[in-house]
């Protein structure tokens, strides 16, 4: 099934400056229509509202961090299905693995580029 | 009043008592039996003083010390300059880098967004966006000084809080962690959060994209040895 490029994304990052930055990269290839959050549960709260086709996620934020917003989504029923990205600067294999086992849909390593960006949301979502 | 002279002190009575001119032969061995203990203790106590006055010499001796090094170790300077100092210097890296990413970016959107019907016009513009962002550029010569002085004050306290713990033998002791301390810890343990590795991701995009090829659809179960190429 193609891929809707007027889905709602939320991006989730505690620097508003990196929400930006994603926001440009995302308008670049096509999807315009993004939401953002500052932190797990302000965007755990509105997953609740809303549903979204992606959530791009930051790892550490706080009070909630990408981590337990990943495990809070994939323990919810009404949002485990969501498609989940991490992108983070949180290298260690460790915390690839962690994301891994919680049900992440795939994994960027900052600094990161549009291509990068394309290719996991390719990889994820199917062609657009 | 020192062990010693309650010793003198003592014998003195038992030989006024002895002058006396007592009668009864039984006091008498007792009086005798009480001056050779008195003898005896003053001994003990003449030694136990000698003890405890050269215990006391060495810990005034330390306790000295001490003071002198932690007076080396200028702690108020430490508190009152190098520190806040280094603070300050940080939190005008933050605010220069904010503001050079603000322009950066505010440029950079603005060609994004740019009109090239007219290319001369188009072009004159994006040049000028290029000028304003090689100009926020300079942001780096600033905060790279500031970020060095706050690398030598983080040296200076270093050479000197290593100084004070080599000369006094400190050794490093558990237990002295506040509760906020233990908590932040425990959430980042907890929560995996090791932050940015120096000189670039420890894992590259490349290892992690080979692991996801690897484990396909099934999210939920990581095979062991695409973990363990990883690890190699």
């Amino acid at each position: 099934m193609a891929v809707e490029m007027t889905m709602p994304i939320l991006v989730v990052d505690d620097y508003k400056t990196m929400i930006r930055i994603i926001r440009n990269l995302l308008k670049q290839i096509g999807f315009e229509n993004v939401d953002e959050a500052a932190d797990g549960q302000e965007a755990y709260e509105k997953m609740q509202e809303n549903k979204y086709g992606l959530v791009i996620s930051d790892w550490n934020m706080e009070p909630m961090t990408g981590y337990e917003l990943l495990q809070k989504v994939r323990a919810d029923e009404s949002m485990k299905a969501t498609p989940f990205i991490m992108v983070t600067a949180e290298s260690k294999t460790e915390n690839v693995v962690a994301a891994k086992r919680a049900g992440v849909n795939n994994y960027i390593v900052k600094p990161f580029n549009a291509g990068t960006l394309k290719s996991k949301m390719t990889a994820v979502l199917g062609d657009f | 009043m020192p062990a010693a002279n309650v010793a003198a002190q003592v014998r003195t009575s038992l030989a006024s008592l002895k002058a006396s001119d007592l009668q009864d032969a039984q006091i008498m061995e007792v009086l005798k039996l009480a001056h050779q203990l008195t003898d005896t203790m003053k001994l003990f106590f003449s030694s136990l003083d000698q003890s405890i006055c050269q215990e006391f010499n060495y810990i005034a001796d330390y306790i000295s010390r001490t003071r002198d090094e932690i007076s080396a170790l200028r702690p108020n300077d430490i508190k009152s300059e190098r520190i806040p100092s280094a603070g300050v210097e940080l939190e005008a890296v933050v605010g220069d880098t904010e503001k050079a990413t603000e322009t950066i970016m505010s440029a950079a959107e603005a060609v994004l967004c740019e009109d090239a019907t007219d290319y001369d016009e188009y072009r004159a513009n994006v040049e000028a966006r290029m000028m304003t962002i090689i100009e926020a550029c300079s942001f780096q010569d600033l905060a790279g000084q500031r970020v060095s002085k706050v690398v030598n004050s983080l040296r200076h306290v270093e050479s000197r809080v290593s100084r004070f713990a080599e000369v006094m033998g400190v050794r490093d002791a558990d237990g002295f962690e506040t509760e906020e301390e233990k908590a932040e810890k425990a959430r980042a343990e907890k929560n995996l959060l090791n932050g940015p590795a120096v000189g670039g991701p420890e894992t590259s995009q490349d290892d992690i994209d080979a692991m996801f090829a690897e484990a396909g659809e099934d999210v939920s179960d990581l095979d062991q040895s695409s973990i363990d190429n990883l690890f190699d």
